[in-house]
């Protein structure tokens, strides 16, 4: 009898600790086409607006940096920006409380799956911002709609992927623990739980993608200050330099906002690998 | 007494379409303490359901099933297990915190469980590797983990399921060595699942062949009594292995002919 033996690679992780002028060398080589990569942004949106298209209705990079220094300087920007990060805040920490139990016991337990379903399974499917309308009419154009749909967008998003990483722990996880004289409260807290972090920091990592699209819908709507708020004015004034500004606040603070979040995976959980 | 006794043990499951399957049927065991039991079969034949049920994972349908003359209800922390493939380990604890599971889980205070889960990592020789996570172990030192983190428990039963199934021919022999050196200095019984006639000659006190399946149930038991070393090269290893190997490929041709029909 003839047995096929399936060969695994032998991960020998080789400490890589090299001197530290080769690791200096190292970050150079790594970080030097990322630094490419936003260099050729910046400067196709400079030769595209200053040679191809040529308008004032798209201005160039520098452009808009000056205008976002004196946005600064007078404190419209800072306010804006300021006012929307709050609302994103607030809305998406609240979101992950409210959906992380939740998530958690329809993972758990196939009964309160099948009474929660109908409710998660069907309201995830009305975008946030369809709920603009509703939100403003029953909490007023102040904090609370805002936060109400920040949360919306937030909450389905996470229980989804928290009931998933409990779907995915393996039987013999659970297995292991019981043959290790673990009781169902020990399972919970020591195996289940653990094994569903990474699950739990994904769904919360696309969460907060989703509440820049929400927060400035929203206060494209109605909303005293905002991101969102100095796009429509921007659009009411023509004063594209603001809108620029605005659009360009967005993507830095998406950027910064995620980095910062895998940045803490990395250092509070990094025992718990969150998929790239 | 027998430690564990199986009396006329049948399991059979419900298919997706509602027609009942046997997986083992009118099984009969006694093993004795500090037993290394094979149980050998070709793929299919109700083997892992048998450790299965011994673990305590499932219940039998039929029959009795004791250990030291009570039944087995449940998994507990007598019968430790070790499992064929990785993730039974937990990926968030370092090799250490993996082995040491079974204490904390008994409030064993942290000082003395990691000195014996240190005293462990050192038996299955992984001394120096107890910071790591893991998926940073090799496929030989993962199921190394399993086996102090069983073993550290102080389980009287360690039940293996094809345990050095998914490794390489080099990494799977020197695990046998290493195994039945573990096993004699520690004077566990061990039940051992697999479908490698050599695993089970060079590892065993005894071997037991199982019938095709479904409703697979005990061929015969057959003691490992080979005077000196356990090697091809031992004309007495090679008699059982052609004894073993012949029962072995009359289930096979059996499983073959019962499919074909």
């Amino acid at each position: 009898m003839s047995e096929a033996t399936r060969t695994l690679p032998v991960s020998d992780t080789a400490g890589a600790a090299g001197s530290s002028a080769s690791s200096i060398w190292q970050a150079i080589k790594n970080g030097f086409p990322y630094f490419l990569g936003f260099f050729s942004l910046f400067f196709i949106w400079h030769v595209v607006a200053v040679y191809v298209v040529a308008s004032v209705l798209f201005p160039p990079p520098y452009a808009v940096l000056l205008r976002a220094i004196e946005l600064l300087q007078d404190g419209v920007l800072v306010e804006n920006v300021g006012a929307s990060l709050q609302r994103i805040i607030i809305g998406f920490i609240a979101g992950s409380l409210i959906g992380i139990p939740i998530g958690l016991i329809i993972g758990s337990f196939p009964l309160a799956r099948k009474i929660l379903e109908p409710w998660t399974e069907s309201l995830r499917f009305i975008p946030s911002v369809a709920m603009i309308t509703i939100a403003v009419i029953w909490f007023g154009i102040g904090e609370p709609s805002k936060i109400f749909l920040i949360i919306y967008t937030t909450v389905f998003i996470v229980i989804l992927n928290t009931a998933a990483g409990v779907g995915a722990i393996s039987a013999n996880k659970i297995r292991a623990a019981q043959a290790l004289g673990a009781n169902s409260r020990q399972i919970f807290f020591l195996v289940a739980l653990p094994a569903t972090v990474p699950y739990i920091l994904t769904g919360m990592r696309i969460a907060m993608a989703n509440s820049f699209t929400t927060i400035v819908a929203a206060e494209l709507v109605a909303a005293n200050a905002g991101l969102g708020v100095m796009l429509w004015q921007g659009r009411m004034y023509m004063q594209i330099g603001d809108i620029f500004v605005a659009l360009v606040s967005l993507c830095i603070l998406g950027f910064t906002a995620d980095r910062l979040f895998r940045f803490g995976v990395a250092h509070f959980a990094g025992r718990y690998d969150v998929t790239p | 007494m027998a430690l564990i006794s199986l009396t006329d043990v049948g399991k059979s499951f419900r298919s997706r379409e509602g027609r009942a399957w046997s997986a083992v049927a009118d099984f009969n065991l006694t093993l004795e303490d500090g037993e290394f039991y094979c149980l050998l079969g070709p793929s299919g034949c109700g083997k892992s359901t048998i450790l299965s049920l011994l673990a305590g994972f499932t219940l039998p349908s039929t029959g009795r099933l004791e250990l030291s003359g009570k039944p087995i209800k449940g998994a507990s922390r007598d019968r430790g297990v070790v499992f064929q493939g990785d993730d039974s380990l937990y990926p968030w604890l370092t090799a250490v915190e993996n082995v040491e599971f079974g204490l904390r889980l008994r409030g064993v205070d942290r000082r003395e469980r990691r000195d014996r889960a240190m005293q462990y990592l050192e038996l299955v020789g992984l001394h120096g590797q107890e910071g790591k996570h893991p998926p940073e172990l090799s496929g030989g030192m993962k199921q190394r983990v399993q086996i102090a983190r069983a073993l550290a428990n102080e389980p009287r039963i360690l039940l293996m399921d094809e345990p050095f199934g998914a490794l390489d021919a080099q990494t799977r022999g020197a695990m046998q060595v290493e195994l039945r050196r573990i096993w004699e200095r520690m004077k566990v019984t061990v039940v051992f699942i697999t479908h490698d006639i050599d695993e089970a000659i060079v590892l065993g006190t005894r071997v037991g062949v199982m019938t095709a399946g479904p409703g697979g149930t005990l061929k015969k038991n057959l003691p490992i009594d080979i005077p000196g070393e356990r090697t091809r090269g031992n004309p007495r290893y090679i008699a059982l292995y052609e004894e073993i190997h012949a029962l072995v490929r009359e289930e096979v041709l059996r499983a073959n002919a019962l499919r074909a029909a």
